[in-house]
């Protein structure tokens, strides 16, 4: 598998693409992060190009979820330093936010709203141009049903309203932490989806799951383990 | 904090006689004021002895105050350098303002009932010194409530300002409601006049508490360093992160420094 | 998006859900009701010192109820975390915070108007006097409590947080409305409204005071 950059085969360690910061989608510097005194994560370097599918595997509490807080900004590294397209992460939050979209365990949905009126806060949010709601519902199947209370979805519609919701923007950042637990075969159709509009746009898309079914459209993949990153444990003969 | 270690080290041994004179001189200092105010000072006129306890509860009452001016400040200086010592200051003064707040309190219930008759009688001073000890409590179990040291440190920044730029409005009100049915206050002395004995036993005694407030801070935060210091050395080797960076950089500051 | 936008879109969110879950009429007035029983029940049945104490039993009940008020305020965006939703849009914090006060302000004056009505039925308390000292009583004191607690109510979200906290900071910051409201509004249901100026002037402070700090620091609480 090539780094999805051009550079240097030889220069490159395999785990890493070489890219200059400007290139770069993600670069993280020796971050870490403790919760209490529990190091989530530790000294994580990390690079990821813009365009890449980069999938992140690992057992439960390897860290990913913790990484992935990190690059959406609802989590302040404890040390360590880097920059998510480009903007720092300790001062270029809302510029981050504003690019990015994170699909993550919670749905982060009003159940008192219909998926409708979910959807349309949340553009009014990002500048009140709400008139990609109604595609974006027809686009994941929640056409009908956009008008019920999300109180009496299921797990599948939820997330696929999440799906609905990043198609309001186009981000150029697609963070997915866990994306497919729970999900009938339509949402996660849904979700894959989505993650092949959005590679082939030419946006990041950093995907984190345990489940071995899906992750196919990643170029790379990442593993972790008690919050470091390891080398592929599968390592000796299965190409990465 | 790039200090090399033999600088650190004559720091702390200066830092502990430091506090060793600190501690003596608060020690000899409340022990000259209870000395002047219980022997040397004469009964006062109307108010008998009952009214010595006031040359404690005095500076009890002004100690209190200040503590929470001190969190007030520490909490402003940490959420704008975000330096976790600010944190620290702030705890620190908390649980000393607590002790000195419930002190206050005790001494004026003591003093009220044989002047008065009865324990409380809702002076506005009081009153507002009850409830700065609800907040007191209110920002010490804020304390407790998040994991991270740097979201608890941010939190309790943010109740330490609002309650402290809320003592002044409490004060107001409760002195205008308890105006409009005048009763018994909280009298330094029963007659008008101050005798220069008085004056200057009063101050001594602020003078003592104060250095004892002190006192009591710096040995909080020592004992502070003390707990942290085992933390940090625990965590120090599994993150790579050198102890003393640990230690300082709970917060958003050890972002820049990377 | 203006910031004013933005505040309304957050205050228009939290009262359509409120209207939607009916969650206030559900808990928070049955509440209130209750209090005022108690009270009753604890103080009574004397008629004139029911009559005497009522101002202050309604801002009392309206003190407690609005706690829950709060909490409510804050359950709707933890069922599914859209608490982090509103950190990750890209919008100023200090709307957020001003658009939740909004709404549970708005919330608190429905709220104040009905205690009023069952304060007045059960204490015997003759409604007239100088009602726009009371209607201002309501206002200012609602939006100081509400201040108070959209402030705060952001503290449930701590897994350890729970019951106690939020009540146990409330309380004692919102003394300031406990005692203005209480005076301002006996002194206009006697008629005596003129003399209510200071009170509803301390309110005015109370609230400038609380609303300002609230603007400047929410944002603390709610980053990471």
């Amino acid at each position: 598998m090539a780094p999805s950059s051009t550079s240097n085969a030889l220069l490159t360690a395999p785990n890493e693409p070489s890219t200059s910061i400007e290139d770069s989608a993600v670069s993280l510097s020796r971050v870490t992060r403790i919760f209490g005194v529990t190091p989530a994560l530790v000294r994580v370097d990390l690079e990821v190009a813009r365009g890449e599918v980069l999938l992140v595997r690992g057992p439960n509490g390897a860290g990913k979820s913790t990484l992935l807080g990190v690059l959406a900004t609802t989590l302040a590294p404890t040390y360590g330093s880097g920059s998510v397209l480009g903007f720092a992460l300790d001062r270029g939050r809302d510029q981050i936010r504003r690019r990015m979209e994170l699909i993550g365990h919670h749905t982060r949905l009003y159940e008192d709203l219909t998926a409708r009126e979910n959807l349309r806060f949340w553009a009014s949010l990002f500048g009140g141009d709400t008139s990609r709601v109604d595609p974006a519902l027809e686009a994941v199947g929640l056409g009908p049903a956009g008008d019920d209370r999300v109180r009496g979805y299921s797990q599948g519609m939820r997330q696929r309203v999440a799906v609905a919701r990043a198609l309001l923007r186009e981000p150029e950042l697609l963070l997915l932490d866990e994306p497919y637990a729970g999900l009938d075969e339509e949402a996660k159709a849904s979700v894959d989806g989505l993650i092949d509009e959005t590679a082939a746009r030419g946006a990041t898309v950093v995907l984190a799951t345990h489940d071995p079914t899906r992750g196919g459209a990643a170029g790379r993949t990442l593993y972790m383990d008690a919050g470091r990153i390891v080398p592929d444990p599968m390592a000796g003969g299965r190409a990465p | 904090m790039g200090v090399p270690t033999g600088e650190r080290l004559m720091g702390k041994a200066t830092a502990r006689r430091g506090e060793r004179i600190l501690g003596w001189t608060s020690l000899v200092a409340v022990a000259v004021t209870l000395i002047m105010s219980l022997l040397v000072v004469p009964p006062d006129a109307s108010q008998g002895n009952v009214q010595r306890l006031m040359y404690v509860h005095v500076p009890a009452a002004w100690l209190a105050y200040l503590s929470f001016f001190v969190v007030f400040v520490s909490s402003i200086a940490y959420l704008v350098t975000k330096r976790i010592r600010w944190d620290r200051l702030a705890a620190a003064s908390a649980e000393a303002g607590v002790l000195f707040t419930a002190l206050t309190i005790a001494l004026g219930m003591l003093w009220g009932k044989p002047v008065w008759g009865a324990w409380w009688t809702w002076d506005p001073r009081l009153t507002t010194t009850a409830i700065l000890l609800l907040l007191y409590i209110g920002y010490l179990a804020v304390r407790r409530l998040p994991e991270s040291p740097a979201r608890r440190a941010r939190w309790a920044a943010v109740v330490g300002i609002v309650a402290f730029v809320d003592v002044p409005i409490v004060q107001l009100s409760v002195t205008w409601w308890r105006s409009l049915h005048q009763g018994p206050t909280v009298r330094l002395l029963g007659t008008s006049t101050i005798a220069p004995i008085m004056l200057t036993t009063l101050l001594i005694a602020v003078g003592a508490f104060t250095v004892l407030y002190c006192y009591l801070i710096v040995l909080r935060l020592r004992v502070g360093r003390l707990e942290e210091r085992a933390v940090a050395e625990a965590l120090s080797p599994r993150i790579g992160v050198p102890v003393a960076d640990v230690m300082d950089a709970p917060g958003e500051e050890a972002v820049a420094r990377g | 998006m203006t910031f004013v936008r933005q505040a309304g879109a957050i205050a228009a969110k939290d009262l359509r859900i409120e209207i939607r879950g009916r969650h206030g009429l559900g808990t928070v007035l049955p509440f209130a009701a209750t209090l005022l029983i108690a009270f009753g029940l604890s103080i009574g049945p004397g008629r004139s010192l029911l009559q005497r104490t009522a101002p202050g039993l309604l801002w009392l009940a309206m003190l407690f109820a609005s706690v829950l008020a709060f909490r409510r305020t804050y359950e709707a965006e933890g069922e599914d975390g859209a608490l982090e939703g509103l950190v990750l849009a890209p919008i100023d914090k200090a709307a957020v915070f001003l658009g939740k006060a909004a709404a549970v302000a708005a919330q608190l004056v429905v709220l104040w108007v009905a205690v009023l009505l069952l304060v007045s039925a059960l204490f015997d308390l003759s409604l007239g006097g100088d009602v726009a000292v009371v209607v201002a009583a309501c206002l200012l004191g609602t939006v100081g409590l509400a201040a108070v607690g959209s402030l705060f109510g952001v503290l449930t979200e701590s897994p350890r947080a729970r019951e106690a906290v939020v009540p146990l900071l409330v309380l004692p910051l919102a003394v300031p409305v406990l005692l203005s409201g209480v005076k301002a509004t006996s002194l206009a249901l006697a008629g005596l409204g003129s003399q209510a100026g200071g009170w509803l002037g301390l309110l005015v402070a109370f609230d400038v005071v609380f609303l300002a700090a609230g603007t400047i620091v929410f944002e603390h609480l709610l980053e990471d």
